[in-house]
């Protein structure tokens, strides 16, 4: 088991937003869906130590992180994407990436690797590798920050709304890559576009009210009734 | 961008001053120049804590000054040339800057920007009044034959020594940037200063990299505290108006443009000594200053207006 989160509550404020989360990811991809408010990126926030936990427990690799320090947790081996990117503007493609690795004991030796990874994934980012981040698109901003997580070599990998702000081509392309990486990295992907996801995850839940309402594998997501009336719209 | 602009447009100005002068009134360029030195190597490691930690450190000409008590006691009781007691003092001032840090402006970090303000105001002046009783208001001086040092060219005579700070603001300019773009840890402090969130989660320690800069910034203006001493006398309020001058230094050059305190400290410099130049005009040199950084500011905000 990679990440294994046991009755998690956490909030912000007196607002309980995480009422009892139970969910794991092994060496696979999974999906996390719902709608706005349904406390995905409270979630993930959770993990990342961002939000402190209330109750419950989060364990990575057998370890319990939950409640650690957000360099910690990312030191130890789960890389995040954020919904804002969270870039560094101001600084090349080239050290951002950097940046990404440095301060990850299991990235920092096999930077070189992961860099040539990068850079075969998104061959843009060979392009740009002098450029600014903050002078670039957005779908390309995206590649940056999906290629900085990527470069710390993560045992887990999550993607808070990768495809957020893209244009339909450019999120094909995403998950395309997405596709491509799970073979390598437990991956833990939060999406509105339930669809062009469902392709590229092996399992997914569903999240409503700060409660996980649905676990299944993506076939039987894509055949579920609930899924397909609230989140398909066939 | 604009901070590239804005540099562009100090350094242009800057050369058009500087050429007229240097033929009118050479006097006037060369001790503009020393003058300038002395304000941007003061300024700059206010930029870099404004630049990277976003705090005004309106303590800062005050930890020169404390600097400058430590080296003037260190000296007077050893004989040690302050040009080699700026590395202990340097060590010292660093220390106490990182505890200062960590026990107030840590704290601070997270609530509204003017309680920084207030916080660092007090500071200053806890600092201030504490070397006031200790050290009573008494000015105090070190002589050095050095200091004297001067060359002729020509019929003009002048003094030489002061271009040791601008030799000083160049290599912290030069070494600066060397940190911030050629080494991890500067990249992380860069990282840091454009976003914190974003540090964090590639496994950077925002909190120990803010305390680290701190502290570096710290150890620069305390190095500027050791020579500072070789050429003033000095006494508890020495450090509040380079304070100011350091602050709007730094705004005058764009807050993160560290170069561009070079240029601003340069226009500073030689439009206080070109007024120095007349009998009459003596007496308000003090005033460009506000002229210039009032000026800067109101031409930015219109020019941010427009866009």
């Amino acid at each position: 088991m990679i990440l294994n989160i046991q009755k998690l509550e956490a909030g912000y404020g007196k607002l309980k937003v995480l009422r009892g989360i139970d969910l794991h990811v092994g060496k696979e991809s999974v999906g996390l869906f719902g709608p706005n408010g349904a406390g995905k990126t409270t979630l993930i926030n959770a993990i990342m130590g961002i939000v402190k936990p209330w109750s419950g427990t989060i364990e990575f690799e057998g370890v319990s992180i939950g409640g650690n320090a957000t360099h910690l947790v990312a030191r130890s081996g789960i890389a995040l994407v954020p919904q804002e990117r969270e870039l560094f503007p101001g600084m090349s493609v080239a050290d951002n990436l950097e940046l990404g690795a440095a301060y990850v004991p299991r990235g920092k030796p096999v930077m070189a690797r992961q860099l040539e990874t990068v850079l075969t994934l998104f061959p843009i980012l060979k392009e740009r590798y002098k450029q600014l981040v903050g002078t670039m698109s957005g779908g390309q901003q995206r590649m940056v920050a999906i290629g900085r997580a990527l470069m710390a070599n993560p045992a887990l990998l999550i993607l808070d709304e990768p495809s957020l702000g893209l244009q339909p081509s450019i999120v094909a392309e995403v998950f395309d890559r997405l596709s491509i990486l799970k073979k390598d990295i437990a991956i833990l992907v939060t999406e509105q576009n339930v669809r062009e996801s469902l392709k590229a995850i092996d399992r997914g839940y569903v999240m409503e009210n700060g409660a996980v309402t649905i676990e299944d594998i993506a076939e039987g997501l894509a055949r579920n009734p609930h899924v397909v009336s609230a989140y398909l719209g066939i | 961008m604009a901070n590239k602009r804005n540099a562009t447009v100090l350094v242009g100005l800057s050369l058009a001053a500087v050429a007229v002068i240097a033929v009118w009134k050479p006097t006037v360029l060369i001790y503009g120049i020393q003058a300038a030195g002395l304000y941007a190597s003061i300024a700059i490691p206010m930029g870099l804590i404004l630049g990277i930690v976003h705090i005004v450190n309106l303590a800062h000409g005050e930890f020169m000054m404390l600097a400058s008590y430590a080296t003037y006691m260190l000296c007077s009781a050893t004989g040690m040339d302050p040009f080699v007691a700026m590395v202990p003092t340097a060590a010292v001032t660093a220390l106490f800057g990182f505890v200062i840090y960590r026990l107030t402006i840590r704290q601070a970090l997270k609530a509204p920007e003017l309680n920084q303000l207030i916080l660092t105001f007090g500071i200053a002046i806890a600092m201030t009044q504490a070397v006031n009783l200790i050290y009573t208001s008494q000015t105090r001086k070190l002589s050095f034959e050095y200091v004297s040092a001067s060359i002729d060219i020509g019929e003009l005579s002048f003094g030489i020594f002061n271009f040791v700070f601008v030799l000083v603001a160049i290599l912290m300019v030069v070494g600066l940037r060397i940190f911030l773009t050629r080494t991890t840890t500067g990249k992380a402090a860069l990282a840091v200063g454009q976003n914190p969130k974003g540090a964090a989660i590639v496994g950077i320690d925002v909190d120990r990299t803010y305390g680290l800069v701190f502290a570096l910034a710290s150890a620069l203006v305390g190095m500027m505290g050791a020579l500072f001493i070789t050429r003033s006398s000095i006494f508890p309020g020495v450090g509040s108006p380079f304070t100011m001058k350091s602050f709007c230094l730094v705004a005058m050059a764009g807050i993160g443009n560290i170069p561009g305190i070079l240029g601003a400290s340069i226009l500073l410099g030689i439009s206080e000594n070109f007024l120095k130049a007349f009998r009459g005009l003596r007496g308000w040199a003090d005033i460009v200053f506000f002229v210039l950084i009032i000026t800067v500011i109101l031409g930015r905000s219109i020019r941010g207006k427009k866009a």
